[in-house]
């Protein structure tokens, strides 16, 4: 028999203080049901003691005399009413996961042995598999690109890791020793300039980094300084809460003297000499999630003679635990505040919940408390709070105890036990019960509109947050069902059974309501300064209605527009530092603007050449081997397989179908998530593979919103746009489904019948055979972002330039239909400024959003005019259109050069 | 109000009138249609028993569903999910949903569409059950596992099940019926439909063998029975609370009627007649010495056209032809009425089999709507369905279905008439009125589907049906999940149903209703059904 079961003994023992325990207590321990309930304390004891030593029965026991002995000299708890025939009305232990976070230091040692002869050693406080992650770059070396170090610097026990690294277990130095370290040997007499660490841990699989880069101490003086140099007196951007408690060092991270600093004192004669080495000891604080598995365990009991409901609620957490709780009545999960008497320790918080701290156990593992409760009320809410900072639910869920019986839960605790079957058979109908309970109370929301017409709007969200969860699942469902392979595994019959109960609203889709701004240009990268300039437009940005700001890719790149990533890590750009990056991230995130970041996935230049001299070799932190480039371009020479989509022939393409790739992509997506805050992503290139990595990313990184570059060749016959586009739009759909709908897509197909619509004066284009938008819009409209321009297609580039003149009718048009709008950045800010400020507020005021219906008024060669939703109506072209007026009355809110825009007032 | 009305005019009231009142009752809101039913059901008992029988049949029906629906525990807290459930919606899943070797098909699919249904608010979805699945091996050796599974899937979910019991095959996909029965058939071909070419129909067996020991020395209706036990046993856990409503199957495509098209399409021609395997044959000839006419039981009709043929290019369909002779009327007549005896048989032991669990349960009939505007109207005739002279042709069958408490499923709730090619000369919403008129009369209660190929229009038709104040739909199954069901025009469309139909069921103005529905309506609904 395990230990587990002493627990609830040991608690009644405190609360109760004559034989009766046994009986009450008898439902907790199956094996000793009819023991308890027909022997005395003694016959009891001697029992225990016949069955056998290690038996917890002896044990309880005689732990239970003395407990007893103790509680009877000890004042009574005022609420706790004993009796001899309670009915366990609910039983339930709930595993709860308790986030620790552990803080530490790590540190670098700089240490002059002997002459010519130094170390360095990188040590670290907190338990875990710590692994140096290494490697040297060498005298002449540009870039962050990492060598492996000479064989007489790597320590005995070094892994090299393909050939640019090296991984050097942390270990302690001796038994009881709270540092892991570990110490190099420094070769002076090789060329090496730095040396490059990360530090990892194996037990997390957490990267520890500096500043977000490499952490590089350098050995020579001019070293170039990307803003993490180490033995440079800098701080730890990773944690900058922390910075303050380090009094050792000097920590001024985004001083601008700080360059200068390091030089001074590391290097001061800036000679390549060793001379200018110098010992250092430099400390951070370093912090990892360590997570500890305890649970609560809950019992309600009725009371047939009081008939109130004592519920017993005890834990295995360390320290002091509050039970933040209220009642419920009349069916309702609403909390409330019961009648008093409480029990001891208990105080009314903000009149909205009562906070009552368990007792210690008397050993010390954990706290208990019990609650006596008015037999008229249906359950018991609660959560537990740890300290401030620190509360735990269940699963998401405030803990729930029911104590009528007929509320539909099964309340057979005792049947259950006896005959020998697990709680969790029992767990799972609770949890059944609680999933059909969010799904029901989410679906009221959504539907219930009428007895809550104030909260339209509100219920409007919440509506299309399911309709989003609703698509998502059935393109998950499409596209299993298209590739018609059946599965035939059990196994995944038990998972899909195991993750059912989820019900999650979250999408790469945002809230329906979402419209883009492109951030940048061609030209952006100019001034070196654009994230800087941006931030200052935040306010601007926000004011004109934007909810969504969609910034140039942020890493190192071999061209300057930043299309052509290099290190993905290196987040400093011609558009400006990482620190800008997260500073201008931030600015936006306070008016209330999500951030897009350019994700380029598809391709990637090389650090190296192999040996026919074809660059194919990556460095810096995803330091891959061709076996990263897919294998069907013959200029790159990759390993890998072959692409699952079009190539792009500039650089080497990236092989998603590498475990190792996609594990690494998805690594770098959800650092930039925590450590940029970007909410989301735009994808570049997204032809290049398959849409199921795309969503495989989504999945791992979780954005707000996401959008896919899918841009192919509209169909023409005769060098004549052709009017049907399905195909078109049908890839675009094609690819979307691939991705499960984790993310939605350009509408290219939009754009270009506009073209020639608004540019050939053929309005009739616009409505396709069944009377809809024509482009990805009219299929898929909560997954098409519509746009007329971007930085390829127009600015100084124009690949495919909007007719000119025109661009206002393409906003009247996409800013009043279905989908989610992109505004270019260069129309912002121009002339139409004015114009595209009013079609905004027009569309957030009537609240127009990607799901809107559109009612194709009028098509004809020269004119086309919708009206969407039976509030907005809008015609484009040179021909006449006057919404209907018998119904409602329009008045007209834009006008321009051949566009009008009406609203219903 | 209406129950006064109906006791006052106690003395003499017609089965018509009396149902149709029931009806009107319904029309609004469920609570009062179910208030109404329960006291016209008192009435009934006390007074002239017979007449009113049917109406409590259908009480009982309601009442099993109200019990089942109180027990899940979020219905009480939250009423106003009822009236979007004035009209309970359900999808069918894959017929291959278990494949057969009885592994749960697309199982991540189906996990997703059910969670996508439940968020959607649809109430539950249908299981298509195989006999060739479950009994596939050999007689008496049940494997359940696959079924069970999806039924803990759906229960999970918190949706409901309705469970088909197929004692058919289906060609696409290819689900044959059990392989021990197949090998019975290679050496005794007289178990299945024979066309008078002589080409069988292998995915259900004769209705002439029903009660014949072909099945190693069983009936096909004692195999049925102890497929229905063991169905009954080993779902016992999910009946009345899962499992809210069982379709029994009647034939091909689990439809009453004779699979007079075979494979072919519909739209060819009006079908055959399919009584040419050996115990059809005998059947006939010992009806015909019977009714003193040998000869006619040599064969069937020599002048009926062949499946492609237009039913006007011979002699038997066309007006004055041999279809209204004597003989026309000797042998439809037969012909439909094993139909009829067929239906009443399997229906009887599925009633006798669930009854104690107070599921309700159903039986299809197919729509046959082709060539509806000519006067003999041929497809019914080759399917089964004839009356002599200008009587009902479903008048039987509604009777048989009252008998058994049975509720008849009506295919083709989507389509339209101005959507026909006119050649057909067919006339789907004239055919599906007549049907439901006739059920009315009979007191049995209609359900709803669709045809099995998404049709234009399909779901606005749906919607007029459903709100047809003459018949009222409690039930809906959408047929049916799979690629098409969630390619993103059609998915986008059913959202947009299934949003219509909560919204007509829930007008947003209607203040009035909405007060009394707070003023107790609720609570009424719990006592009367505890009451009853």
């Amino acid at each position: 028999m395990s230990t587990v079961p002493i627990e609830p003994l040991l608690h009644h023992s405190h609360l109760r203080h004559n034989s009766r325990i046994y009986r009450v207590t008898r439902g907790f321990v199956p094996c000793s049901l009819n023991l308890r309930s027909h022997f005395t304390c003694n016959k009891l004891h001697s029992i225990g003691s016949t069955v056998g030593p290690g038996m917890s029965l002896g044990f309880r026991s005689s732990k239970h005399r003395r407990s007893v002995a103790i509680r009877a000299s000890s004042s009574d708890t005022a609420v706790v009413e004993t009796s001899q025939s309670d009915d366990v009305v609910f039983k339930e232990k709930f595993p709860v996961q308790r986030i620790e976070k552990a803080e530490g230091k790590m540190y670098v040692r700089m240490k002059q042995v002997k002459e010519k002869n130094w170390q360095m050693s990188v040590g670290c406080s907190l338990p875990g598999k710590w692994i140096l992650h290494w490697g040297v770059s060498y005298v002449g070396d540009t870039g962050s690109e990492w060598d492996q170090p000479p064989e007489d610097m790597r320590p005995p026990d070094s892994i090299a890791i393909k050939d640019y690294a090296i991984e050097t277990p942390l270990k302690k130095l001796s038994e009881g020793d709270s540092f892991y370290e570990v110490t190099i040997n420094l070769n002076l007499e090789s060329s090496v300039a730095a040396l490059n660490f990360v530090l990892k841990d194996e037990e997390t699989g957490a990267w520890y980094q500096h500043k977000g880069r490499d952490f590089k101490v350098p050995l020579l003086a001019d070293v170039p300084d990307d803003g993490n140099l180490i033995g440079a007196k800098k701080g730890f951007g990773k944690w900058p809460g922390a910075l303050g408690k380090l009094s050792n060092i000097l920590l001024k991270a985004d001083e601008p003297g700080a360059k200068v600093q390091e030089k001074s004192k590391s290097s001061s004669d800036s000679t390549k000499e060793r001379k200018g080495l110098e010992e250092f000891y430099e400390e951070m604080p370093i912090s990892k999630h360590v997570s500890d598995d305890n649970s609560v365990s809950v019992t309600a009991r009725k009371c047939p003679e009081t008939s109130k409901n004592i519920v017993t609620v005890e834990t295995d957490l360390p320290g002091d635990v509050t039970v933040h709780w209220g009642v419920c009545k009349n069916g309702s999960k609403k909390w409330e505040i019961p009648a008093e008497p409480y029990p001891e320790e208990t105080i009314l918080f903000k009149k909205k919940a009562l906070r009552t701290r368990l007792q210690r156990k008397d050993d010390g593992n954990g706290s208990f408390g019990s609650f006596s409760l008015d037999g008229k009320l249906e359950g018991l809410c609660f959560v537990l709070k740890l300290n401030e900072n620190t509360w735990l639910n269940n699963r998401g869920e405030d803990f729930y105890v029911p104590f009528s019986i007929s509320s539909g839960l099964p309340v057979e605790t005792e049947t259950a036990q006896a005959s020998g079957n697990t709680p969790e058979a029992k767990q799972e109908v609770i949890d059944t019960a609680v999933t059909d309970e969010i799904i029901t109370e989410i679906r009221n929301l959504a539907i219930d509109i009428s007895s809550h017409k104030n909260q339209k709007t509100k219920v409007k969200e919440v509506q299309e947050n399911i309709l989003q969860e609703i698509e998502k699942l059935a393109a998950e469902a499409y596209s299993i069902f298209r590739s018609t392979t059946p599965t035939f595994s059990e196994a995944s019959v038990l998972e899909a059974e195991a993750d059912e109960p989820e019900i999650k609203i979250s999408s790469g889709t945002g809230s329906g309501f979402e419209i883009l701004c492109q951030g940048f240009n061609w030209e952006s990268h100019k001034s070196g300064r654009w994230y800087m300039e941006l931030k200052e437009k935040a306010d601007e940005l926000a004011s004109l209605g934007f909810t969504v700001l969609w910034l140039p890719p942020p890493t190192e790149s071999v061209s300057p527009e930043g299309y052509m990533p290099k290190d993905l890590y290196n987040l400093n750009s011609r558009y400006g530092t990482i620190d800008e990056l997260k500073d201008t991230v931030r600015r936006f995130h306070d008016v209330g603007i999500k951030v897009l970041g350019d994700a380029v996935l598809n391709h990637r230049c090389a650090h190296f050449k192999n040996q026919n001299g074809v660059w194919n070799l990556f460095g810096g932190r995803l330091n891959w081997d061709d076996r990263a480039v897919v294998a069907d371009d013959p200029h790159f020479q990759g390993r890998g397989n072959k692409s699952s989509g079009d190539n792009f022939h500039a650089a080497p393409n990236i092989d998603h179908s590498q475990d190792f790739v996609r594990k690494d992509i998805k690594e770098w997506l959800c650092w930039m998530r925590e450590e940029i805050g970007y909410d989301g992503w735009r994808l570049d290139f997204v032809r290049g593979f398959w849409g199921g990595y795309v969503k495989d990313y989504v999945d791992a990184s979780k954005p707000y919103f996401a959008v896919g570059e899918y841009w192919d060749s509209l169909s023409y016959t005769y060098g004549e746009m052709d009017y049907n586009q399905d195909a078109h739009r049908q890839r675009i759909v094609d690819w979307i489904n691939a991705t499960s709908g984790a993310a939605g897509a350009f509408d290219v197909t939009t754009k270009g019948i506009l073209h020639v619509a608004l540019q050939k004066c053929e309005y009739w284009r616009l409505s396709d055979p069944k009377g809809k938008p024509p482009g990805v819009v009219g299929y898929w409209p909560s997954r098409a972002v519509t746009f007329i321009e971007n930085h390829d297609t127009g600015s100084t580039q124009g690949h495919w330039r909007f007719p000119g003149g025109k661009e206002m009718q393409g906003y009247a048009y996409i800013l009043t239909h279905p989908g989610t709008p992109a505004v270019f950045f260069d129309h912002i800010f121009s002339d139409y400024r004015s114009e595209i400020a009013s079609l905004l507020s027009l569309r957030n005021r009537k609240k127009l959003h990607c799901r809107s219906e559109v009612k194709i008024d009028k098509v004809e060669r020269d004119v086309y005019a919708a009206i969407i939703d039976e509030k907005v109506a809008m015609k484009i072209g040179p021909g006449h259109y006057e919404p209907p007026s018998e119904s409602k009355n329009w008045s007209l809110v834009v006008e321009g050069r051949d566009y009008k825009v009406w609203e219903t007032s | 109000m209406e129950v006064s009305v109906i006791r006052n005019s106690q003395a003499r009231i017609c089965r018509e009138e009396l149902a149709y009142r029931v009806n009107k009752c319904c029309i609004g809101s469920e609570f009062i249609s179910i208030k109404a039913r329960n006291r016209i059901s008192l009435y009934g008992e006390t007074t002239r028993r017979n007449e009113i029988k049917k109406l409590c049949c259908s009480q009982r029906s309601i009442r099993c569903e109200a019990v089942v629906s109180d027990k899940a525990p979020f219905f009480k807290s939250t009423p106003r999910t009822r009236s979007l459930k004035g009209v309970r919606l359900f999808v069918g899943l894959p017929l291959n949903t278990v494949s057969d070797c009885n592994i749960v098909n697309h199982t991540k699919a189906i996990a997703a569409g059910l969670r996508a249904l439940k968020l959607l608010g649809v109430e539950g979805v249908e299981l298509p059950i195989f006999w060739g699945v479950a009994e596939k091996e050999s007689p008496g050796n049940y494997r359940w596992s696959g079924y069970l599974a999806i039924a803990e899937m759906v229960k999970k979910m918190g949706l409901k099940l309705h469970v088909s019991l197929c004692f058919h095959g289906s060609k696409q996909p290819n689900i044959p019926l059990p392989d021990w029965v197949t090998r019975i058939g290679e050496t005794k071909p007289g178990i299945y439909f024979t066309d008078r070419s002589g080409s069988q129909y292998k995915e259900c067996l004769s209705f002439g063998v029903d009660d014949v020991p072909v099945l190693d020395g069983k009936t096909p209706m004692e195999v049925y029975r102890c497929f229905l036990e063991s169905f009954k046993s080993e779902f016992s856990d999910y009946l009345g609370n899962t499992i809210t409503g069982i379709t029994i199957g009647l034939g091909p495509d689990g439809e009453l009627r004779y699979p007079s098209y075979q494979t072919r399409k519909l739209s060819d021609g009006a079908g055959e007649f399919q009584c040419y395997d050996k115990h059809m044959l005998a059947a006939l000839k010992h009806y015909a010495e019977a009714n003193g006419n040998p000869l006619w039981g040599l064969s069937g009709p020599h002048d009926a056209p062949s499946y492609d043929q237009q039913p006007n290019s011979s002699a038997f369909f066309s007006d004055g032809g041999s279809w209204e002779s004597e003989y026309g009327d000797f042998f439809l007549s037969w012909y439909s009425s094993l139909l009829v005896s067929h239906a009443d048989r399997v229906l009887s032991l599925a009633s006798s089999a669930f009854s104690g669990t107070g599921l309700p349960l159903c039986g299809k009939l197919p729509l046959l709507h082709q060539w509806h505007k000519l006067r003999s109207r041929p497809s019914e005739l080759t399917a089964g369905f004839y009356c002599n002279g200008d009587h009902d042709r479903y008048e039987a069958f509604a009777e048989t279905f009252a008998k058994s408490s049975c509720k008849m499923i009506m295919p083709g709730m989507d389509l339209s008439d101005e959507h026909q090619s006119l050649d057909s000369l067919s006339s789907p919403e004239s055919l599906l009125a007549h049907i439901k008129t006739c059920c009315k009369k009979y007191g049995v209660v209609v359900s709803g589907q669709n045809s099995t190929v998404p049709i234009l229009g399909g779901f606005e038709r749906i919607i007029e049906n459903l709100k047809d104040e003459n018949t009222v739909i409690d039930l809906f199954t959408y047929q049916r999940m799979g690629a098409l069901f969630f390619s993103p025009d059609h998915f986008h469309a059913f959202t947009e149903f299934v949003l219509n139909l909560s919204q007509f069921k829930l007008p947003e103005d209607d203040l009035r209703a909405e007060k009394e529905e707070d003023n107790g309506g609720g609570k009424t609904l719990t006592t009367s059904m505890q009451a009853a």
